[in-house]
Order: C-alpha cells, then sequence, then structure tokens
C-alpha cells in the first residue's frame, strides 16, 4: 500500500475562522476513501485544501512524499497534472458543449494531439458515463445527474492518479448512481485509480469505500478502513449510518 | 419568602388568538416572582403556545408547571430550542454587512487600486505569452468575443455618436451664428467627436454593455466553481477568460473608432448643411484644416485605453466575488461604476498630458 496524499495536524478553514482541526490521514494508492460527515461540517472545505485551491490554516500536505507548497505556481501544476475534480456544482463551463467540456483538458495541456485521437478519447469517456447522444448539448440544456456524469468524464478524461468527487451521487437516480459506483470500482480495479470521495449514499458507501474518514465537531472522528466501522459501537457513526436508530427518532416516529 | 406566587390557569383553548392576552397580562410580573402555570383545563395548543412556554423558562427562574400531561410533556420537549440563540440582526442595520457577507470583504480604496494594476499587469504579461507561444487560450474564443462584443456595440454606438454629433452642432452653431462664425462648426465638430467625444462615448457605451457582461460571466463562473475547475484543470483562469477579451477588444476598437468618428461627423455634416447652410465639401475643407491624422490616432489610442480600462475592471470585479449569486449582481453594477470612472479619470489626465 502506497502513500499518494499525507496529511498532518492540518488546520483548515478560511482566514480566521476554522472549519476542521487536527487533521491526520493517509490516502493510499489504488483505494477508495469516502469522506462523510454532516452538511456544513467542512468536507467540501479539506477536499479544497487537498486539490491546492485553499491553503492550510497551519499543518501539512504532502503529495507522493512531497510537502506541498501553496504559493509555488510549479508546485501546484505538478499536482493539477496528477488529479482529476469533480466538483459539486459539476462546475462544467456554459459555452461550451458537452463534447467541448470534455475534450478542455485535452486541448488545453496537449494542442498537438491528432484530432481524431481526441475524438476517440472523448468518445469512449462520454459512453462511459452514458451520453455520448447528448454530446451537442449544452450544460443549460442537461439534468443535475447528466451534469454530474460530465463532469466525471472531464475528470478522468486524462487519466489522473487520483480522483476527487464532491458528492458524485447526490440528485442521482439509485440505478443511475449505481452505475457511477461501477465505473468508479473498474477504473480503481482496471487503471490502478485512486479516489477520494465526499457522499451521504449509505448504498454507494457500502459498495465503494475501502476507507472511512468521519469528520464531526470540527475535527476527525473516525479515520480507518470501513469493515471495521461497525466494531467500534461509536454512537455517532452508528447513528450517521442508520445502525442504530436512536431513542428520540423512535418516539417520534410513532 | 414573602412573596406572592403568580398563579395562571390556561384556558382550555390556548393558541395564537389567546397568546397575546396571556402575554400582557405576564409581561407586567417580576422577573423573580414564583409563577405558576396551570394545564389542568388546557386542551387545545398551537405551538405559539409552546414558543410562550418556552419563552417563561427562559425568563422566569422560578417557574413551575402543574398538571402536564405525560402527552404535552413528551411534545414541549421536542420544541425546545436547547441553548439561546438571542436576537436575530437587524437587516435594515446590518445591511451594509450583509451585502458584503455575500458579495465578498469589505475592500479599502488602496486595496482595490492596488489588485487592479497587479491585474493589469498580469494580463499584459499573459497577452504577450499568449501572442508569442499561442496556448492556454481556448481555439476560436477570441473571434467568439469579437463577435460578441462588436454585435454588441457596433449599432449601440452608432446611435449614441450620431445624436451626440447633432446635438453639438444644433447648439454650437446658434452661437457661432451670432458671431457671423458659422464655418468653424466643421473645426468645432470634427475636432470634438475624433478627440473627445467619440473615445469617451464608446468607453462608456463598453462600460455598460461589454464590460458589465464579462463580470456577470466571470463572477458566476466563479460562484459556481468553474473559476476552480479551471485552475485544478492546471489553466490559469486570467489567461483563459481574460486574454480572448483583451485581444478582441484590441481589435475591436479601432473598426468602432473609424465608424463612429465617420457617424459622429456626419451629424455634424447634415445639421451644419440644414440649419447653417453651409455645404459638405465646404464642412470637410474646414475640418480638416484642424483635425489631421495625428488627431484621430490620439482619440484611437485614447479609446484603446479605455476599451482594457473597462475589462480589466470587469475581470477584477468578477474574479473578486466570493460566492452567492446576489454577489453576482453587485459586482456587475460596481464593475460598471469603477470602468466610468477610472474612464473619466483617465480622460482628464490625458487632457493635462496632450495639450
Ligand atoms: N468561502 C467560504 N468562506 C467562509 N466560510 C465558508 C466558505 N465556504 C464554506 N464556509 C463555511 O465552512 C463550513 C464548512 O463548509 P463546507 O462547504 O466545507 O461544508 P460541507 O461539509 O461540504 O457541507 P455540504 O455537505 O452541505 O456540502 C460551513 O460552516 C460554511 O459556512
Ligand atoms: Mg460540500
Amino acid at each position: 500500500m502506497k502513500e499518494i496524499v499525507g496529511v498532518k495536524n492540518l488546520h483548515v478553514g478560511y482566514g480566521d475562522y476554522v472549519v476542521l482541526k487536527d487533521l491526520n490521514f493517509a490516502i493510499n494508492l489504488e483505494e477508495i476513501t469516502v469522506i462523510v460527515g454532516k452538511s456544513g461540517c467542512g468536507k467540501s472545505t479539506v477536499l479544497k485544501s487537498l486539490i491546492g485551491l485553499l491553503p492550510p490554516i497551519s499543518g501539512e500536505i504532502f503529495f507522493r512524499g512531497e510537502k506541498m507548497d501553496y504559493l509555488s505556481e510549479t508546485s501546484l501544476q505538478t499536482l493539477y497534472k496528477q488529479i482529476g475534480v469533480l466538483y459539486q456544482n459539476s462546475a462544467l463551463l456554459n459555452s461550451l458543449t458537452l463534447y467541448e467540456n470534455i475534450a478542455l483538458p485535452i486541448k488545453m495541456r496537449h494542442p498537438d494531439l491528432p484530432a481524431a485521437i481526441e475524438r476517440e478519447m472523448v468518445n469512449t469517456r462520454l459512453s462511459q458515463v452514458g451520453l455520448l447522444e447528448n454530446r451537442d448539448k449544452f450544460p443549460a440544456e442537461l439534468s443535475g445527474g447528466m451534469k454530474k456524469r460530465a463532469a466525471l468524464a472531464r475528470a478522468i478524461i486524462l487519466d489522473p492518479a487520483i480522483i476527487f468527487c464532491d458528492e458524485p451521487s447526490s440528485g442521482l437516480d439509485p440505478i443511475t448512481a449505481g452505475g457511477l459506483d461501477e465505473l468508479m470500482l473498474n477504473l480503481k480495479e482496471f487503471f490502478g485509480l485512486t479516489f477520494v470521495v465526499v457522499t451521504h449514499e449509505l448504498r454507494s458507501i457500502e459498495k465503494i469505500a475501502d476507507n472511512v474518514l468521519v469528520l464531526d465537531n470540527g475535527g476527525l472522528h473516525y479515520f480507518g478502513p470501513y469493515r471495521d466501522l461497525f466494531t467500534l459501537k461509536d454512537r455517532f457513526i452508528d447513528t450517521f449510518f442508520l445502525k442504530d436508530i436512536n431513542d428520540d427518532y423512535k418516539r417520534t416516529k410513532i | 419568602m414573602g412573596k406572592n406566587v403568580k398563579r395562571i390557569q390556561l384556558p382550555r383553548r390556548f393558541s395564537i388568538d389567546e397568546v397575546p392576552g396571556l402575554f400582557d397580562e405576564i409581561k407586567g410580573v417580576q422577573k423573580d416572582t414564583p409563577l405558576e402555570i396551570d394545564f389542568r383545563d388546557m386542551a387545545d395548543f398551537d405551538s405559539s403556545s409552546i414558543a410562550f412556554f418556552n419563552y417563561l423558562k427562559k425568563n422566569y427562574p422560578h417557574l413551575t408547571f402543574t398538571n402536564v400531561q405525560p402527552e404535552l410533556k413528551k411534545i414541549l420537549s421536542l420544541f425546545s430550542i436547547g441553548k439561546d440563540t438571542g436576537d436575530p440582526s437587524d437587516s435594515r442595520v446590518s445591511m451594509a454587512e450583509r451585502l458584503q457577507a455575500v458579495g465578498g470583504k469589505v475592500i479599502k480604496f488602496e486595496e482595490i487600486l492596488k489588485g487592479f494594476l497587479v491585474l493589469l499587469a498580469d494580463e499584459i504579461s499573459y497577452t504577450f505569452q499568449y501572442l508569442l507561444k499561442r496556448r492556454g487560450v481556448y481555439p476560436g474564443e477570441i473571434f467568439n468575443q469579437i463577435y460578441f462584443m462588436g454585435y454588441n456595440s457596433f449599432p449601440i454606438v452608432s446611435v449614441i455618436v450620431f445624436l451626440i454629433g447633432v446635438t453639438i452642432s444644433i447648439t454650437s452653431a446658434e452661437q457661432l451664428r451670432d458671431f457671423g462664425a458659422d464655418i468653424y462648426l466643421a473645426d468645432l465638430v470634427g475636432f470634438g467627436m475624433v478627440r473627445e467625444l467619440v473615445p469617451l462615448m464608446t468607453g462608456i457605451i463598453l462600460a455598460g454593455k461589454v464590460g458589465a457582461s464579462i463580470t456577470a460571466e466571470i463572477s458566476s463562473m466563479k460562484v459556481l466553481e468553474e473559476v476552480d475547475a479551471l485552475k485544478t484543470m492546471g489553466l490559469i483562469p486570467e489567461k483563459f477568460l481574460m486574454v480572448p477579451r483583451l485581444i478582441a477588444i484590441s481589435l475591436v476598437i479601432p473598426l468602432l473608432v473609424v465608424l463612429a468618428d465617420l457617424i459622429g461627423i456626419f451629424g455634424g455634416v447634415l445639421v451644419a448643411y440644414i440649419v447653417s447652410g453651409i455645404p459638405p465639401d465646404l464642412f470637410f475643407r474646414e475640418m480638416f484644416t484642424v483635425v489631421g491624422l495625428s488627431d484621430f490616432f490620439i482619440g484611437l489610442m485614447k479609446t484603446l485605453v479605455f476599451g482594457w480600462i473597462v475589462v480589466i475592471s470587469s475581470g477584477f470585479k468578477g474574479f473578486s466575488v466570493e460566492r452567492g449569486a446576489v454577489g453576482v449582481g453587485i459586482a456587475t453594477t460596481e464593475s460598471v461604476v469603477l470602468s466610468i470612472s477610472l474612464i473619466i479619470a483617465s480622460d482628464c489626465v490625458f487632457a493635462l498630458i496632450l495639450y
């Protein structure tokens, strides 16, 4: 198990406002790490720090053993070459068609690639996410779930080593969400991709998670293998994963 | 302990219509008076009554509830907030703060100036980088922007400069006639249009039409994480989004200025002919004794500077939006104000340097 991202004593937040403190964890190659926690607990915030958009308040992040320097453009570019990101809002460019959106990273980073090869690559990804027929549409003409899938296609188009996904399956029906999970598992298994996924979908977590990072109360509540999660008999975790419906809830239900 | 216990018997029906009466009755009671609320008769209540009980709990330390049904107890516990969060802030007082919360931080004038100049310096270097290496900008985007800017500005600029040409000629023609100096209308219109009015009006129209849409577009991209997405794709948003616009405006403006000069002067010629009876050939002969090619180039250069001011200000305002859709609207109006202020200030500087 080789570490790709290491986090030491990390404090993250905005200005003076610390959202999460004292985070320590590691993400290993070819594993899927799921980040869970209540809405507003800071999942997107950690993610932003891991992908180089939000400098930590203090602490360190290592990428392939190198300490990340948020002020150095070269350090950031090295990071960006190896990551793909699926944003919570999908973040497709509205002025480009779906096809052009997914081709964008190729066009910009490898302008010399023959157009025919580019077309092959983009079409393959489009069909993997089930959007080939919609490739000439603009983002505004797509549903939320379609945009999410397109954004995933864009994130993986240049085969990054690690992909960060912020709620990839929120707003998707169970079948489409299941398809996305399947795709992630296949990419992990056959191409050795690593994923960090923020999600609330219990079904999806059960299916894809190797490791889980549980955030609560401004810090790390649990980090470790998913299979050990329920041996802990931890109240917050059991409630979160609906393993134990708490008493108040039972009473109000009648 | 000599204090009297204040007893209150709740009515059978105690809901939103009955709450104000009882509230008034209790308001006069000292906070440290023991208060006893009897629930025996109460059968009907709603969430306003529960809010009333919670209010009592917070404000009267010596409070007892008697004859509470077990069912009601459970409901009361479901409705308790736990901690007191105090009064919500008053929007009338803190409107400015709220606007800043959605529109970004409080920015001081020095910071605006610094941010603007830093962006300007970056953009100049990005533009040259692009012209040399042809990378970092989406293929075809410059052409799109030229089309968009031209489409947005040609018609309105034409109409406005024509009207201005007509207006200043009519106003001046009368004054000049009093001195018997009708013919000098040609000099006045020609020089005024080419050197001053065309650049200024074009700049202001660009601020309203092109600048506002640049800010709206960039700030909404910022809010929807599209700018972040560009960054993590290894692109420089300030280059990817701004360089095509800067190059486009630099190419659109020369055409726009030629067109505006011609139309503005045409307005003057028309008025001169109709109002003062000056034939066009005479008008032009007179005009060219004063207005030379150098004036045209000075006007063009001024307009180019105004165009850059518009694009840079709009980009600056667009990129500084923090989050929220309200921020987009605020940034857009602010960008127009910033562009126009900077255009007029720099026009003044030009006047000082060139005369
Ligand atoms: N740009 C920002 N500036 C200041 N505070 C922010 C900003 N973005 C988020 N926050 C605050 O940081 C905290 C964590 O937000 P974050 O978006 O990381 O939550 P989250 O766990 O991703 O929630 P969700 O599941 O709803 O997406 C919240 O309290 C939020 O108000
Ligand atoms: Mg989030």
